[in-house]
């Protein structure tokens, strides 16, 4: 019997004030429902037959439902049997975290997940050693790769059928922990900024001026945000070993500053004090003594001098399906050709 | 004392805290007051959503319009129509901010630039257009804002609005103050289009969601907002997610609540609680100058009630006055 796969689509991705503050675009409720379908119809062309898919209340189900109804009018079976979750939803970051451990425990080989690096993030917490592989459809997406799903439904297909040996199939991600007085670290896939405001707000971080501290797993110039902006000084891919860790400071009053494009056709300069790499399993103590800690790009904690803050690399923390990779092997090894017998007179 | 981390002063978060407060008690009296029946008409409460009004109206002046809707109380007070004339006015007396004849859903006062609440549902977008290009003509940085639910959101007047509101590049802010339920309708089943930022781009508006529970979410992406509609940059449109703690009137059963669900919301929801904990605990401002700011507020709302309730009625002579506006 085929393997499970398990899809979660976040509703609330790219809503921010980014779409206010920079050029960011928001991808349309049917937009992302017509995604979940061109991963439906990928990974049901590689055979799997049962998916299990997160209920949510933005819309993206009932656009989902109808598109598989319409086909099967057509009586053409172009999709796999489709389960959503037995859940209650709130509309919250919880609601993926849920489904992921239901995920988890039902089984499925593989998460084909849908959103920002923040929703990544929290199917990273709760999926233990199921591979995930990331769609994006956030505002500043470092973490997932921009391509189209179908791919990526392609190679999620093809991994989890075991046509493809794992070591090809799969890589293993770094992951940034954060300690605050002691207690369960908050994770961050990409990158961990310390800014001054120390209130969460808006979350977005846009105000170049209050960044003092940022921790990187991987630094790339190709990529916006923070990630862009270590990698525009000192590049770490995804696979070497190791991080990178920045002090910055207000343009104004930097020696050294960068231009980076920190959100959706937003670029500005941004100060930077030094920078160093960042070994895996030590712990740093920021130099900022108040203010927030943003997770992959948002702020979601807030500390004062009374608390303790740590911040750790961790490297081999979560497993993604290695989407370049697969399809390689699977040009290579000539997995999505076949012969045809029947035309084989013809065609000689 | 410890440094303020907040984007506003000590004396403007006090001043936030004051105005959710003030809406707070002015709700919850109501509550108690409309059961004893001297109220005429409908009141439709705000309480549980104070956070969008303050974390919106703390960005305006009185040259600044906004539009309300039948849930305005919270709209009012925040724009600093004066709490005595609204309770007046709620309980239909002369002294009233509409000299009585306007009720729950017609106040006004436009010297607050406070255009009125309003009984039909959406109708403030099309007015805050006109204030909008009365502004634009104007040139004095001026905005509007107009204010709507999640079911008035449906209404064909909201749309042709945002489009009118693009292609004049107005600078008016439509605020979806989304709380789950259209009257006693949920969202979800009464919204094709799910996502409000979806029907902003539809028409090329940018779009930002918060939770409109948190009083600096709404505080730090209105302040952005509005900002860029004052310095030409156009329309936009702010959804706040949020909550209502009575029925969509008051009367409503509520049957379409989940069981305990306002409890929960009151427990774990209320954007006046979270304020207070992140103020104190930052150290900005004492327990005790807020527990002197519910005094002073409860005392507020005593007197508005009483002064309404001693207050004469219109006489019928009053009934052909107040019917055009001369200019």
């Amino acid at each position: 019997m085929a393997p499970t796969v398990g899809i979660i689509a976040n509703p609330a991705s790219a809503r921010d004030i980014r779409r206010v503050v920079a050029s960011a675009t928001g991808l349309q409720i049917a937009d992302r429902a017509n995604i979940v379908l061109r991963v439906l119809a990928a990974v049901a062309s590689c055979g799997i037959e049962e998916v299990l898919v997160m209920p949510e209340t933005g819309g993206i189900r009932g656009h989902v439902v109808r598109g598989i109804e319409r086909w099967r009018n057509q009586r053409e079976k172009r999709y796999p049997h489709v389960t959503f979750l037995d859940m209650p939803v709130t509309g919250t970051v919880e609601d993926t975290k849920l489904a992921a451990r239901l995920m988890h425990s039902a089984g499925v080989a593989c998460i084909v997940v849908l959103g920002g690096d923040g929703t990544h993030r929290a199917v990273a917490s709760e999926c233990g050693r199921v591979p995930i592989a990331g769609i994006s459809t956030g505002t500043n997406n470092a973490f997932p790769d921009h391509r189209e799903p179908t791919i990526t439904g392609l190679a999620a297909g093809l991994a989890v059928m075991e046509h493809i040996p794992e070591h090809v199939a799969f890589c293993a991600n770094k992951r940034l922990d954060v300690v605050v007085n002691g207690l369960p670290p908050e994770h961050a896939l990409v990158d961990v900024a310390l800014v001054t405001d120390a209130y969460v707000g808006a979350r977005a971080l846009w105000r170049t001026h209050t960044f003092r501290e940022l921790y990187v797993t991987f630094a790339d110039p190709q990529v916006i945000g923070m990630a862009g902006i270590a990698g525009l000084i000192e590049p770490v891919s995804r696979k070497e070993a190791g991080g990178l860790m920045m002090r910055l400071a207000p343009a104004a009053n930097a020696k050294l500053v960068v231009r980076a494009p920190i959100a959706p056709g937003l670029i500005d300069l941004i100060g930077i004090d030094e920078w160093r790499r960042m070994p895996a399993d030590t712990s740093f103590e920021p130099c900022l003594k108040e203010g927030s800690i943003a997770l992959d790009g948002e702020r979601e904690l807030f500390f004062s001098r009374h608390d303790q803050v740590s911040i750790k690399l961790v490297e081999n923390a979560f497993r993604i399906v290695d989407v370049a990779g697969v399809m390689q092997f699977a040009a290579h090894h000539g997995l999505l050709r076949s012969e045809q017998s029947h035309l084989a007179e013809a065609t000689t | 004392m410890p440094e303020n981390p907040f984007p506003l002063s000590k004396p403007d978060l006090q001043k936030a805290y004051r105005i959710m407060r003030t809406i707070r008690e002015f709700e919850e009296r109501l509550h108690v007051e409309f059961a004893k029946g001297d109220i005429p008409g409908f009141v439709h409460l705000y309480a549980g959503e104070e956070a969008c009004a303050a974390g919106i109206m703390l960005h305006l002046t009185d040259r600044d319009r906004i539009a309300s809707t039948h849930r305005g109380h919270g709209h009012c007070i925040a724009k600093g129509v004066g709490v005595r004339e609204m309770m007046a006015e709620i309980y239909g007396k002369a002294t009233g901010a509409c000299h009585g004849k306007g009720g729950s859903m017609h106040i006004a006062d436009l010297g607050k630039g406070m255009m009125g609440a309003n009984g039909i549902l959406g109708a403030g977008a099309p007015l805050i257009c006109g204030a909008g290009i009365a502004a634009k003509f104007r040139g004095d940085g001026g905005v509007g804002i107009t204010f709507f639910g999640d079911g008035a959101s449906n209404q064909g007047m909201v749309l042709e609005s945002m489009n009118l509101a693009a292609i004049w590049n107005l600078p008016v802010i439509f605020v979806v103050e989304n709380n789950g339920y259209a009257e006693s309708t949920s969202v979800d089943y009464a919204t094709a289009v799910d996502s409000y930022i979806d029907r902003a781009s539809g028409f090329g508006l940018p779009g930002v969601s918060v939770d409109g529970t948190d009083f600096f979410g709404v505080y730090e992406a209105a302040g952005e907002i509005i900002r860029r509609a004052r310095e030409g940059g156009g329309p936009s449109l702010l959804e706040c997610k949020m909550i209502r703690f009575f029925g969509h009137f008051e009367g409503d059963a509520q049957t379409y609540k989940a069981k305990n669900e306002n409890e929960d919301n009151r427990a774990h929801r209320d954007c006046l609680k979270s304020f207070a904990v992140r103020v104190t605990q930052a150290g900005v401002i004492g327990s005790e100058e807020l527990e002197a700011i519910d005094r002073e507020v409860g005392r507020l709302i005593d007197e508005a009630v009483a002064s309404a309730k001693a207050a004469p009625l219109p006489t019928p002579r009053d009934l052909v006055t107040d019917v055009y506006v001369s200019y």
